[in-house]
């Protein structure tokens, strides 16, 4: 099937090389996990334990009656010592389990597959607190629902893993092809959609190959992607594949598209076969100055502090280091901070790449932002306009389409933060709509 | 693993590309090495000064004007220096210091920086700093008066010492050969002896993605066609006078050009057309610079006229399926 390419976007250097051609180690276990109690787009969850409770692996410790939510579990077996905030710079409570030194492995069940109906994946989805693993966070079991009015045809598996660095989706669509194809096809059971489509970035043709060799399913179509950021975006996506365009303020359902993210399909596979909760992970611990990067399954609540170390620890200070991907992710204040269900990778940069947010200047005009711009917005004016706290007429130049892909800030030759002031004046606008 | 980890924060994104204004600017100042060399090869000593000339004064009027203003200095974005280069290749060697002088000091002083500084000047401040001289020419004159009694003459502001290739064309005199013209002949402003120099030039800023086709090739696209229509050899238009600094260097500079595709397309052939309509026929010098300029001043409505549309800005398809169900 031919495949389209989206305007704007662009090639951003792929820093891939590090963690690309390892395969995925089990990493060890740490002697205290931090669970963050809500770990999803949505409803806060409420803890079900108390300090002092024994809990065992897989167990549900946090969770909600509010529909727009996923429970979390225990990761490992241990003893509940604290229920407080931990992570540094955010207020949600965490769930701190004091880990046993005997792990029993999580119990599997088998289920079988054939005659599962609609009702038990969307259970088993919800169940296992699965939520959008390629960072999102927002609840799988609720993003499968869409409202009655909206019909899907399409189903996209987005493996492009666009991000530079990131190697993790890249690994689980080379080393684990079956059970994504699998986890694909219960996905299209909930729809109720005849086709579904794996699209992957041109640069990981050994992932589209290993899928080839497995697939069976001539309504699951392998789609190689042209290799520019962002394409995994869900509205890219589905102009790439699709040559649908979702509507300014819409969601791709609008287009009847939905999209799912490879470790997703992968933790729906297993949450329907084996009623394994979303208690692991794979995470990329990656990066230039991270001494042997690695492609870590990582159980959920272990702290960054862990799992540098695990990897021979940082090279060189002053680091950066990153939860997500360099063009979007979140530098962190401290190695204190844990892995949750959207973490897809850890990337450490060297000092030469660790700058603080830069000196910068007035808009040059030289339109680079414009060009590349994928939503077709005008950077330039935008951040023009949010710097100068001009809120309405911001609101006038559709800041609030923007996807904060941070391209526009990646080209600036003034150096203009301008994802920083559109996610400054965002807010803003709203409240302005809201009063209105 | 120590406590005290040295951990860098930052806003995302955290990866920037190498380029900031100060390697841009830096790039330009290289693209115009060539041709300055060249000038200097056939003008020596009085190309060199100028040049001194009005690179000094750049750098003084703008850090006058920043402290004036209280304004961070901003020497190290280069844009004071390329700026006095700028001007500088604008005049004749034999120029009297004074008058490049007053030009660059208009350029940097009220073209930029009371505009508002490097990025909010609407119209190119070399250009601008050159053409004020032209304009002022007349009140020059007048004020020369006043001093005449005093038996003090200030000379005339727009020395013409010697024909350029434009003007001999006008009078039609015998030409020297496009050959000759287009790989060097001194005559002219410094940035006119060698059109070969400024498009290595060019060429090194089209390398390094600072320019784009849109702009010069619609304006010597629009020049050929109309010369050759009016009846002219476009050759000669081509190698002589500012077109080819005016088409490479000035109309697509960042800060004065339209940033929409189309509306560079549309810029390059106004310029263009307005570029012929001076020399053929108004048979005026200078024509490229005002052509810049005027269009200078229609650019906000050039991006305006050609704005794109937003992703997302359609309706939502049909649903191949929803017909079905």
């Amino acid at each position: 099937m031919e495949v389209k390419q989206f305007a704007g976007g662009l090639n951003v250097p792929h820093y891939k090389s590090f963690s690309e051609h390892k395969a995925i180690k089990k990493a060890s276990l740490p002697k205290e996990i931090i669970i963050p109690l809500s770990q999803h787009l949505g409803a806060p969850n409420e803890p079900l334990v108390k300090v002092g409770d024994k809990v065992k692996a897989g167990q549900k410790i946090g969770a909600t009656d509010k529909f727009v939510s996923a429970p979390v579990h225990a990761s490992l077996s241990g003893t509940v010592t604290a229920i407080e905030p931990r992570i540094p710079g955010q207020t949600v409570d965490c769930i701190v389990i004091a880990v046993d030194d005997n792990q029993d492995e999580f119990e599997l069940a088998n289920n079988n597959l054939a005659n599962v109906s609609k009702e038990d994946i969307l259970n088993a989805i919800k169940e296992a607190g699965i939520v959008g693993m390629g960072g999102a966070t927002f609840p799988t079991s609720v993003k499968l629902s869409p409202p009655p009015d909206k019909t899907i045809d399409a189903l996209l598996i987005n493996g492009c893993e666009c991000e530079p660095y990131l190697t993790c989706d890249h690994r689980i669509m080379l080393e684990k092809p079956e059970e994504l194809l699998q986890g694909t096809k219960l996905l299209m059971k909930v729809l109720g959609v005849e086709k579904a489509y794996i699209c992957i970035e041109g640069n990981k043709d050994d992932a589209i190959e290993a899928i080839r060799e497995k697939n069976e399913d001539p309504n699951i179509v392998l789609l190689r992607m042209p290799t520019k950021y962002p394409q995994g975006s869900e509205k890219h996506l589905v102009k790439a594949a699709l040559d649908r365009e979702v509507p300014s303020g819409g969601l791709p359902f609008d287009v009847g598209a939905m999209i799912q993210n490879v470790g997703t399909a992968v933790a729906v596979y297993e949450a329907v076969k084996f009623g394994k909760p979303l208690i692991e992970r794979v995470v990329a611990i990656t990066g230039q100055n991270i001494k042997e990067p690695q492609n870590l399954l990582v159980k959920i609540g272990t702290p960054l502090s862990y799992l540098i170390e695990e990897c021979g620890g940082i090279v060189e200070e002053p680091a950066k280091v990153i939860i997500g991907g360099p063009m979007t992710g979140k530098a962190q204040l401290s190695l204190d901070a844990v892995v949750t269900k959207g973490t897809t990778g850890v990337v450490v940069l060297p000092p030469e790449m660790s700058f603080e947010d830069m000196d910068y200047c007035d808009c040059v005009r030289c339109g680079k932002c414009v060009e590349h711009c994928p939503v077709l917005l005008y950077p330039n004016q935008i951040s023009i306009l949010c710097e100068a706290g001009m809120v309405s007429e911001a609101a006038e130049w559709n800041t609030l389409d923007c996807i904060e892909c941070g391209i526009c800030a990646y080209v600036c030759p003034a150096k203009r933060p301008i994802v920083r002031l559109v996610q400054i004046t965002k807010p803003l606008i709203r409240e302005l709509a809201a009063k209105k | 693993m120590s406590d005290n980890q040295k951990l860098i924060v930052s806003s995302a994104p955290h990866l920037k590309s190498d380029v900031s204004v100060a390697t841009a600017m830096r790039d330009v100042f290289i693209a115009l090495l060539p041709v300055t060399l060249v000038s200097i090869y056939y003008f020596r000593f009085y190309a060199v000064l100028t040049i001194a000339v009005c690179m000094i004064t750049a750098v003084l009027t703008e850090i006058l004007f920043r402290r004036l203003m209280h304004r961070k200095p901003s020497l190290y974005d280069w844009s004071a220096l390329v700026t006095g280069l700028f001007v500088a290749l604008l005049f004749q060697a034999t120029t009297p210091w004074y008058k490049a002088a007053l030009a660059t000091f208009i350029a940097v002083g009220v073209a930029k920086e009371l505009a508002g500084g490097l990025g909010w000047n609407r119209f190119n401040p070399a250009l601008f700093g050159r053409v004020a001289l032209v304009i002022l020419a007349p009140l020059y004159a007048y004020v020369n008066q006043w001093f005449q009694p005093l038996h003090i003459n200030l000379g005339p502001l727009d020395t013409i010492t010697q024909a350029t290739p434009l003007a001999m064309l006008r009078a039609n005199m015998p030409m020297p050969s496009i050959g000759e013209l287009f790989v060097a002949f001194p005559a002219g402003a410094l940035s006119e002896v060698s059109p070969l120099a400024l498009l290595i030039g060019a060429a090194y800023l089209f390398y390094k993605g600072h320019i784009g086709w849109r702009i010069p090739v619609s304006i010597i696209g629009t020049v050929v066609v109309l010369t050759l229509i009016a009846g002219e050899n476009p050759v000669y238009h081509l190698v002589t006078g500012g077109l080819m600094i005016g088409a490479f260097f000035m109309a697509t500079d960042w800060v004065t050009s339209p940033f929409t595709d189309k509306g560079k397309l549309i810029y390059g052939i106004a310029i263009g057309a307005l570029v012929v309509l001076f020399r053929v026929g108004f048979m005026i010098t200078e024509g490229v610079a005002f052509s810049i300029l005027i269009m200078n001043a229609f650019v906000p409505m050039i991006e305006k006229l050609t704005s794109r549309p937003q992703f997302g800005k359609v309706k939502a398809v049909a649903v191949p399926m929803a017909d079905k169900k």
